[in-house]
Parts: structure tokens; sequence; C-alpha cells
């Protein structure tokens, strides 16, 4: 029996853990749920050895132990398969899955033979039907999944974690892995599964253990938790009987300013199409990684199709690159800060500019004076606090620094604004504002676009919502078909009540 | 034979093998076979740059880690003014001299990877200020070109053995079979690992850390050997003679194959990529020295010379970068394919 108890965690200002409980018996197979940012991964990471908890007790059989590396936690018997790989891409498929606990006979050398029977074993139990020699790059991503699942079961763990491995796995995949679980079982291996997929947790596991922001809201055997209490526990509302069925806000598509057809983009986006249409704000929700981000680097030109036609202002849109969006008058502004958005070495002033350089040439003279005017009415007008205009970026605070970004976004007078999870991370009262600019602009008449991962933000501010789920659309809410419950439901794979033909 | 061919062309080896044994040939020809193949030509190319080759491969086994070093090169200085210096001032015996040379290496390899994988400061970073620390220590504890050694000992350095090996050859064989020994223990996978992601390692159980440093601390002792060869070889010490083998070293493993972000090589890569950089040196000394003799009045500087060589490694370098690209992108489609032909009845 393995416990944790009153588990807290924080990344910078960011509680991702906040009093969460957890614990595994042996021969018992459990779930951990929980929406986008509830803290599953990292509770799953502390048990890796990978983050270690800021506060807490993890208590093995009643005593209390530390797991301050990935090495002791390999010690005590775990073994965790990671919803992002750990696998190296270059290295084979053995070495992969020996890879830190080698077969060694004298002198150092490697029992090649040992090896290679062991990982034939693990392969042919898992029905993976890859060469055991094939690099992991060469491999399929469903089959990188279950090496990655090999890998962990190789150790022989007492207890086996797995981080969302089933996301990317094919039904018969799915099916031996269950296969494979159910004896580990037997064996008195204790099994913990996170997954969003609600019908498979239905099949294997005994009981469940529910996160919400952080922390433990509810924990029982699985005849406990219909799905409805599942969604209930997740979201702190419950699903109301009948959901009305409401009519559509806009005709559709008629004279949309956005519109994305059969957008196609192996393996993340398959067959999207959507519609925005002027003074609109459409949101798309999901887990994270199903696809949004691609999607909307697609239409703003940063990555190419394979398939699927976009029409702008009536016109065909097939861009190049980023700075013909930016001249067809489509911004896009990116949720993450440090990688994709500010230049925090750079000045507020020059930050808030930035964009409007791209609209004239690359040789365009820029007036000094005039920079200072429009950097000074920005930040009037979307209230951005600040010490002095010259000052660098990163003197600001997280929200700050994103409403710099936005500012920047809609400086340059955009038609259509992408925006990527832009309050990600961002203080409740940062939040706020943006979504009074986000608003006021497309009261203007501007089109918005809205990734997030957040449903409240979702509910606040979007007229429509498009949920996606691998790489598709399952729902497209508007008018009263907008509540959480629909959302979440969407999120994880079910079909919403009062659902409509998805995607067209 | 077509599995053989198929291992052959996924090997990492593959572009720097093709490259090495094009340059060959261009050898071959402007010299002729007869005198290329010379026991004295062979052996004055290997033991000439026995020096070179030799911390190629402890940069290949460096960068199959994922840092790199500049600083090889001024290690080599190092081991070959400590190994003068220390009996000809202290008046020590030479194996003395000659043990703290490989020591004095591997001081230094330490103090560079501690400082690289403990204080984490960036690779690139530390090493660049490394080579002008030891270079300025090389200078230090000896001001100018000067030394000597006993004739026995550059004496075996040149010698050919049975006829046709080159005594240098041997030493060289002595590295590539400690690599074969090495590249069969668990600490071979730890190490492509650690270079491949290092995050991945560390949640795989490995002490990524101890890695790191055990590579730095062979790379040490290889950079130290190859510094005693040099002063077999020049016979004298020189402070500033390894300098520009430090950047060489780079290009040598890039042109062999061995990825710049690690965890991708082998030691055969560096082999390949350090004969290659020589040869083709060598051949264009070779085609120079010819057309001089056939066209009278032909005659150019050393630099053009350099300027040729060198214009020839970067286009090699060039063709490296994009033949890699491209078996990249071969792999990738195989594996789109296979994801989305191998299980299309379940979408």
């Amino acid at each position: 029996m393995f416990e944790m108890r009153s588990i807290v965690k924080h990344f910078g200002s960011v509680k991702a853990l906040n009093g969460a409980c957890l614990s595994v018996k042996p021969g018992e197979i459990r779930a951990l749920l929980g929406s986008n940012g509830s803290g599953k991964s990292t509770i799953v990471k502390i048990m890796g050895g990978i983050v270690r908890a800021n506060a807490g007790e993890l208590l093995m059989d009643g005593v209390p132990i530390r797991i301050e590396s990935a090495a002791d936690s390999r010690s005590f018997g775990f073994a965790v398969a990671y919803q992002e790989l750990s696998l190296l891409p270059q290295m084979s498929v053995i070495d992969n899955i020996m890879l830190g606990h080698e077969y060694t006979r004298r002198g150092g050398l490697l029992d090649e033979k040992r090896r290679r029977e062991s990982v034939r074993g693990l392969l042919e139990r898992l029905e993976i039907k890859c060469s055991p020699d094939a690099l992991v790059q060469n491999i399929s991503p469903s089959e990188q999944s279950m090496v990655e699942v090999a890998k962990a079961l190789s150790r022989e763990p007492k207890f086996l974690l797995l981080d969302e491995v089933t996301a990317s796995l094919h039904h018969d995949e799915v099916e031996s892995l269950f296969r494979v679980l159910r004896e580990e079982k037997a064996k008195g291996v204790s099994i913990l599964i996170v997954t969003h997929r609600m019908n498979e947790i239905y099949q294997v596991c005994d009981s469940a253990t529910i996160f919400r922001n952080g922390a433990t809201a509810a924990e029982g055997p699985m005849s406990r938790f219909p799905l409805n209490e599942v969604i209930y526990h997740m979201t702190g509302t419950r699903v109301k009987e009948e959901a009305a069925a409401a009519p559509r806000s806009t005709a559709k598509g008629q004279d949309a300013l956005l519109r994305v057809e059969h957008l196609t983009m192996k393996p993340k986006v398959s067959d999207i199409s959507l519609h925005v249409d002027k003074g609109e704000i459409v949101g798309i929700g999901g887990l994270e990684g199903q696809g949004q981000a691609e999607y909307m680097k697609a239409i703003f030109g940063d990555l190419t199709p394979d398939a699927g036609e976009m029409w702008f202002e009536g016109r065909q849109l097939r861009l190049k690159d980023t700075s013909q969006a930016v001249k067809r008058g489509i911004s896009y502004i990116s949720g993450d800060r440090t990688k994709e958005s500010v230049f925090s070495l750079r000045t507020i002033e020059e930050n808030l500019t930035a964009g409007d350089a791209a609209l004239g040439g690359v040789w365009s003279w820029v007036s000094a004076k005039k920079i200072r005017k429009m950097a000074g009415d920005a930040v009037e007008r979307y209230q951005i606090k600040i010490g002095a205009i010259t000052d660098s970026a990163s003197s600001l605070s997280g929200g700050n620094q994103q409403k710099l970004a936005i500012a920047r976004g809609i400086a340059v007078g955009p038609k259509l604004l992408l925006l990527n999870d832009p309050t990600k991370g961002v203080d409740i009262n940062s939040r706020n504002e943006i979504h009074k600019i986000l608003r006021d602009s497309s009261a203007e008449g501007m089109g918005v676009l809205l990734v997030s991962s957040d449903t409240e933000e979702l509910l606040g501010i979007c007229s429509r919502i498009y949920v996606f789920y691998e790489g598709r659309v399952v729902a497209e809410l508007s008018g009263d078909q907008r509540t959480e419950e629909n959302i979440v439901r969407a999120m994880i794979g079910g079909a919403p009540e009062g659902r409509e033909e998805a995607g067209t | 034979m077509k599995r053989l061919l198929y291992r052959l062309k996924t090997a990492p080896y593959f572009t720097g093998l093709i490259l090495f044994l094009t340059i060959l040939a261009l050898n071959v020809v402007i010299q002729t076979p007869a005198r290329f193949f010379s026991a004295a030509n062979i052996n004055s190319l290997v033991a000439k740059n026995l020096p070179l080759i030799l911390i190629t491969m402890s940069q290949g086994l460096l960068m199959m880690s994922g840092v790199i070093d500049f600083s090889v090169g001024v290690q080599v200085s190092l081991s070959n003014v400590i190994a003068i210096m220390i009996p000809q001032s202290l008046g020590l015996p030479i194996w003395v001299g000659w043990l703290c040379a490989v020591a004095g290496c591997v001081a230094v390899s330490a103090f560079n990877g501690f400082i690289t994988t403990y204080l984490r400061i960036p690779v690139l970073l530390s090493c660049y200020s490394m080579v002008f620390v030891v270079k300025g220590l090389n200078v230090l504890i000896m001001p100018k070109p000067q030394g000597s050694v006993p004739p026995v000992i550059y004496k075996t350095y040149d010698s050919v053995l049975l006829g046709f090996l080159p005594f240098s050859a041997l030493i060289l064989a002595a590295v590539l079979l400690f690599w074969l020994y090495l590249k069969r223990t668990a600490f071979a996978k730890a190490l492509y690992a650690t270079g491949g992601n290092l995050r991945h390692a560390y949640s795989s159980g490995i002490n990524t850390s101890a890695v790191r440093m055990k590579v730095y601390l062979i790379a040490g002792v290889i950079n130290g050997i190859a510094g005693l060869c040099m002063t077999a070889m020049t016979a004298s010490g020189d402070p500033n003679a390894g300098e520009v083998y430090g950047l060489k070293t780079v290009a040598a493993c890039i042109l062999g194959g061995i990825s710049m972000s690690g965890g991708w090589g082998t030691l055969s890569c560096a082999l390949y990529g350090a004969l290659l950089l020589i040869l083709t040196q060598n051949g264009v000394s070779n085609l120079f020295n010819f057309l001089s003799r056939a066209i009278p009045g032909f005659s150019v500087t050393n630099y053009w010379q350099n300027f040729a060589s060198d214009l020839i490694i970067l286009l090699a370098l060039i063709l490296t970068v994009f033949t890699n690209k491209a078996m990249m992108g071969s792999i990738k489609k195989q594996a789109d394919y296979l994801a989305l032909g191998g299980k299309r009845n379940e979408a």
C-alpha cells in the first residue's frame, strides 16, 4: 500500500497541487481523473522522482519515504510510462526498454542474449509487432506508446503508473494492454491509470481518485462513479438533466470572415472545418494537445496543411509564411510568453510596436516620436501596468506581459485575431481585463478565434465553442448548449446532449 | 547481402565513410597507388596526424554524450609541454613527466566536466573560456618552443613494424579496441541516452551527471595520450601547436556523421571524419606539388593550399548536412506510412 497525503507543489506562483491525497493498494487498478491543470501529471511526476513536492507525506506501508530522484523512485518499485514518452528516438527498441537496468555479464559486458530474450518476451506479451532492433524514431506513434509501457513493465514494478498512454493507441492495442494490466493486477501489482477516455476506465479500473484544482475531490470504488458523477467531481457543478437545444446565433458560414474547410494535417489534425463571423468570438476547447495549436498555426501560415481550404473575407487564403498573414489582416498571439510572444529583453515600447513593423517594408522609416505615441496610447488603452515605457518587458508581471502581447496583436488593426491560450497562468484580474479587451475589439467588428484550456473562459466570452478531441471536432456548442458539463463531456470524447452534426 | 547493405546505409558513419572513400580514391589517383600505399607514406600520414585523429575521437565521445569541448586542442599542447618540462627543469624521469602530462589533461577535462554538468554553465561558454585558461597555462609552463626527447622515443614512434605496420597505428588500434569494449557495456547505452535526451535518460533512472563526468575523464585520458604522441612526433615542446586542432575536431566529427545535438554516432564516425580532413589536406598539397612540377613557373603559397582544402571541407560539410536531412525525411515518411497504412481499418 502506497499513500500520498496533502501533497503541495507550486511552480513559481502557480499552484499545481494543493493538498492532494492519493493511495493505491496492491492488486488494484486505480483511475486518476481530473480536467486540465488539475495536477494529475504533476503527482505522477512526483512518484516518478522527476518533480519534488514542496510539502506533504509519502507513506510506503505506513512508513514515511522520500523520493529524491528517478533512481530513488525505481528502487521503491515505481515504473512510469509517461504521456510525453521517455524514449530515445535514435536508439533501438531493445536499448530503450532495457535502459537503466541492463543485464550484464562478467567484465561489464552486456548480456545481449538475455536482453534480446526478455525484450522479445515483452513485445510478444503486449502484442507489439515492431522489430526489437528498429530505431524508435522509425516505428509508429502508437507502437512508441506501447514500447513506453513495455519499458515500464520490464522493470517488474510493484507500482505501475500509466500517464495517458492510451491517447494514441488503437483499439486492439488498448485491448492487449488491458489484458496485460489484468495479468499484472493478479500478480499483486498496483496500477494507476491517468486517462481521459472514460469507457476505458469503466473497463479496467476498480477504483478512482478525482482531482479538482490540485486537490482530491473524490475517491472510492468505481461503482460509486457513473459518468455524471465523475463530471460533477471534475467540475464541481451538477449536470442538468435536460440541456435544451438552442438555435444557432448566426447563419452558418454565410458572410463568414474566416471559413476553414476540411483542414487536415497529419497526424495532429484530421478534417476540421469551422467558420468565424465578423465581430464574433469563437472558442476552441478541448484537452491540451488535441491539435488546437497546430490548427491555429495552419491558419496563420506557420504550418502548411496537408489538405483543406481556407477562405478569408470571401477570398481564398493560401499563405506561404506568417508575414503574409499579417498583411492580410490576421494576427496570432501565443500563450507561451517565453517562447513565442514577448521579447523579454527589449523595451515595452519596442514590444508594442514590433507587430506594426511587420506591416511596412523592411527598410521603411520608423519615426521615434510616432512610436512613443503609439506605445503610450496602447498602454493607456489596455491598462498595462508599467514602470517606464523604456523598461524591459521582463519587468512586467505575467498578466501584463500577456496584455502587452495582445495589445501588439490588436495594434496592427487585424480583422481576425487568433489567440492560443492567452490567459494561461495569468491572474484573475488581468484575465478579466484581457477578456474586456477582446469583447471591445470584437464589438468593433474584429473576429476572434480563441483556443483555451480553461472551460470557464470559453463560457465567459465565446458565442460559439468547438471542442477538439484527437484532432477532430466532437462538438459545436452555441446558445444554451454552452454549459461546462457539455464541454467537459465532449473534451473526454463523449457526445454532448443535444449534439448536432459535428464539424460542418 | 541486402540486409548488410541496409544496415550499412542506416549506420551513422555511412556518409562519412562514403566521403572518406571518395577522397581516398582521389588521393590514390593523384599520388599513384604505388606511392600512396607505400609503407613510408602510410606511416608518415598516420604518425603525423595521430594527435588530430585521437582528439577527434575524444571530441566524438563528448559530442555523442551531448556536450562539446573546444579545449581538446590546447589540452594536447598542455600534455606536450608538461611531458617536456617536467624531466627538463625538475630532472625527474621521463615516465613521471609523461604520467603528469596525462594527469594534467584529465584534470582540465574533469574541471570542464564539473562546471558544465554540475554547475550547469552552458557548455560553449565554459569550453571557450577554458581554451584561454589552458593556453595561458601552457605558456606559463613553457614560454617558448624548446626541449627534446631521447631518440629512442621518436625513433620507436616513427618505426614501421614487420615492414608495413606503423607503430603509431598500434596506438590508434588500442583506442579503437577500448571503444569496441565500451560499446558493449551498459555505460555506452547510458552515454547515448544522455546525449539523446537528458531528461528522458534521467527519468529512466540514469545518473546523467555521472555519465557525462566519466565521458569527460575518458576524453581527458585520450587528449593526454594525443599530447604524448605529439611530443614523440615533434621530439620537442611547443605551447601553441595544438590550438588549431580545437575546432577542426568538431568539423571532423560532423563530417563523420556524429550529431551536433548528441546521441547519435560511433567512434568510427570520428575516425572517418578525421581521415577525411587529413586526406583532403594531403591530396591538395600533392596536387599543388604536381601542378608546380607539371607547369613551369606555377607556384602558390601555402595559403592557397589551405584555402582550397578548407573549401572542399566546407562543401563536404554542406553535403553531410543535406544528406542527413534527406535521410531523416525518408525515415519520417516511412514512419508516417506505417502509422497510417498499418492500421487503416481502425480509424
